[in-house]
């Protein structure tokens, strides 16, 4: 070996050393970054599993010195969330599957079929994205008065739909878009009817698509808060979200049972995400990468 | 087909065409019925309202022409709001977009645990409004509070403030969380984007002597162009939907300082018996948000054209 090969890989290897000596100070950046980022939500399950008389004693930012999960219990008893917790369930469950359904036969209708006045359709439909929804609750409310379908779950059915419909379209028409025609068109000459081209051909090709949607559109519903404000009173019939501010009200003084119940009110979402993060992520970033 | 006469084909070919516009509206039918029914019919609805003396509750009403917009102009909390709708605005895009992008570049290049702090960094934007309010108001307790504790435990006790309930503090207090859970958003964006700008540019560049810096100017953001449009159009678009963090932790107080057009009409409408006057303010917002989207609204219908 030559002395200038020699040096060459001695050159070569502190590069490589100076290289993972910057990728562990990024990491470590990063990380410290996000371990503030984080801090929040640590700091409230710390607070929801300790006595109150332990964080009164010794304050929000000491290790506790005593257990429970108590705080549980109760925040669970006085916040009523077997009952909101139903109720948000039994609105994302009906809401969603409908939501997903009529927005893919609208996205198709945009991306496949041609619907005559196409582009004035699309153009009124994403135009629902930048749209407060403020803007449409007192007459929702108003005619859900008349229909009596106030301080119910019934009521909030037809306004989350409408609320949700702009934001599946763009996402779902951009997916149907990518389907080759050939397929459609093959199925059109076996004699396939449109309806059956689209359930039996292009529903099952676009599985990823559906899920994302449903999957987002599941977040906004149980996240939801304006329209339930206004339409549920009594608080058997109140969604997580109104729940949890009423619960806020209450235990204002009891800070221990108050984060128990701010973490009983989002481990399902914190679950759902991230068990599902990698749907959640394509489905938000699919829209900016193309174009 | 030899035999048919071509004025009869073209007749065929129109009744096809028909037939498929038909089919086309019975697909695009029950999500426009929704669509129309709760979102569009009761916009112009509030339109109308915003043109009368309505209580919200009384069966009759009275049309006042332009007097509720009149009224608007020299309403000292509709000032205050705007200039807070303005200061969100300003503050909740250039913030985490910035910080989005710092993360995104950062993630992009060689990290250990990328995934992880990736979802770290997001998991604020899919919680509840109303939690994230309840964990901020907690955070901000004056007695209690650990941001308060911070201080106290860092020598800095004399800066311990009741946070949410004074002028001075109240609106960066209610701002603070929303930068906490809107930069993960441009991040997954961003990190979206970076991967499309070819490896090669920045090996040519490095080869060229270009420094780290001068890459990040001349081959990163040309290359984020798009990406840049998309997260500003969109964060300028959910701008001006804040409601319901400020709702929950301040309810536009203490006195006004923190009210936005969103909770002003909220307790116009359900706390003054103002609803004519609220939906006025809907109505302007609303118009203010549609005439700033259009450019990203018709980039969309556009695109697809394609």
């Amino acid at each position: 070996m030559s002395a200038t090969s020699v040096e060459k890989r001695a050159t070569r290897v502190v590069a490589a050393r100076k290289k993972r000596a910057g990728v562990v100070a990024i990491t470590v950046v990063l990380g410290i970054a996000a371990i503030a980022w984080l801090s929040p939500l640590a700091l409230l399950l710390i607070t929801a599993l300790r006595p109150l008389s332990d964080y009164i004693a010794n304050g929000a930012l000491t290790w506790p010195k005593q257990f429970t999960i108590g705080n549980f219990a109760q925040a669970w008893d006085v916040g009523n969330f077997a009952a909101t917790y139903r109720n948000s369930f039994i609105i994302t469950i009906v809401k969603v599957p409908l939501g997903v359904l009529f927005a893919s036969l609208l996205a198709y209708a945009i991306a496949k079929l041609r619907l005559p006045g196409r582009n004035i359709v699309m153009f009124s439909v994403f135009l629902g994205l930048t749209v407060p929804i403020y803007i449409a609750i007192l007459p929702n409310f108003v005619m859900l008065r008349q229909l009596g379908l106030t301080d119910s779950l019934a009521g909030l059915v037809g306004p989350y739909l409408a609320f949700g419909i702009s934001f599946e379209v763009l996402v779902l028409q951009s997916f149907f878009r990518g389907i080759p025609d050939e397929i459609i068109e093959a199925a059109r000459v076996d004699g396939a009817s449109a309806a059956r081209i689209f359930f039996q051909i292009v529903l099952p090709l676009s599985t990823p698509a559906l899920v994302t949607v449903a999957i987002l559109d599941g977040v906004a519903t149980w996240n939801e808060f304006l329209m339930a404000l206004i339409i549920l009173n009594s608080n058997n019939n109140k969604t997580i979200p109104v729940g949890l501010l009423n619960f806020q009200g209450q235990f204002a003084n009891n800070t221990t049972s108050l984060a128990a119940g701010i973490l009983i009110a989002v481990v399902p979402i914190l679950l759902a995400y991230t068990f599902l993060q990698r749907w959640i992520v394509g489905g938000l970033t699919a829209g900016a990468t193309k174009g | 087909m030899s035999t048919t006469p071509a004025l009869t084909r073209s007749q065929t070919v129109r009744r096809v065409k028909w037939r498929g516009g038909l089919v086309a509206w019975a697909f695009a039918l029950p999500a426009l019925v929704f669509y129309v029914w709760f979102l569009v019919a009761p916009a112009f609805q509030s339109l109308v309202f915003s043109f009368t003396d309505w209580d919200g509750l009384s069966p009759t009403y009275s049309l006042v022409g332009l007097k509720n917009y009149v009224l608007m102009l020299t309403d000292p909390i509709v000032h205050t709001a705007v200039r807070n709708n303005l200061v969100w605005t300003g503050v909740t895009i250039t913030v985490p977009v910035i910080q989005g992008l710092l993360l995104a570049v950062l993630l992009n290049g060689h990290v250990y645990g990328k995934s992880l702090i990736r979802t770290i960094f997001y998991t604020p934007a899919v919680l509840p409004l109303v939690s994230v309010g309840s964990i901020w108001g907690w955070l901000y307790n004056p007695q209690y509070g650990a941001i308060n504790e911070v201080l106290r435990a860092i020598g800095l006790g004399g800066l311990a403030q009741p946070w949410l309930g004074q002028d001075a503090t109240a609106l960066a207090a209610v701002i603070v969380p929303a930068i906490w859970l809107r930069t993960g958003f441009p991040m997954l964006l961003y990190l979206a984007a970076l991967q499309g700008i070819p490896k090669e540019l920045y090996e040519a560049a490095t080869v060229d002597g270009a420094n780290r810096w001068k890459q990040f100017w001349n081959i990163t953001m040309p290359g984020l162009v798009q990406a840049h449009l998309i997260v500003v159009a969109l964060s300028l678009i959910d701008s001006f939907k804040v409601f319901d963090l400020i709702y929950v932790m301040t309810y536009g107080g203490p006195g006004s300082t923190t009210q936005v057009i969103g909770t002003y009409m909220y307790a116009n409408v359900f706390q003054y018996y103002r609803a004519g006057y609220g939906m006025a303010l809907a109505v302007s917002i609303t118009i203010v948000a549609i005439i700033v989207s259009i450019p990203y609204v018709r980039s969309q219908t556009r695109r697809d054209d394609r």
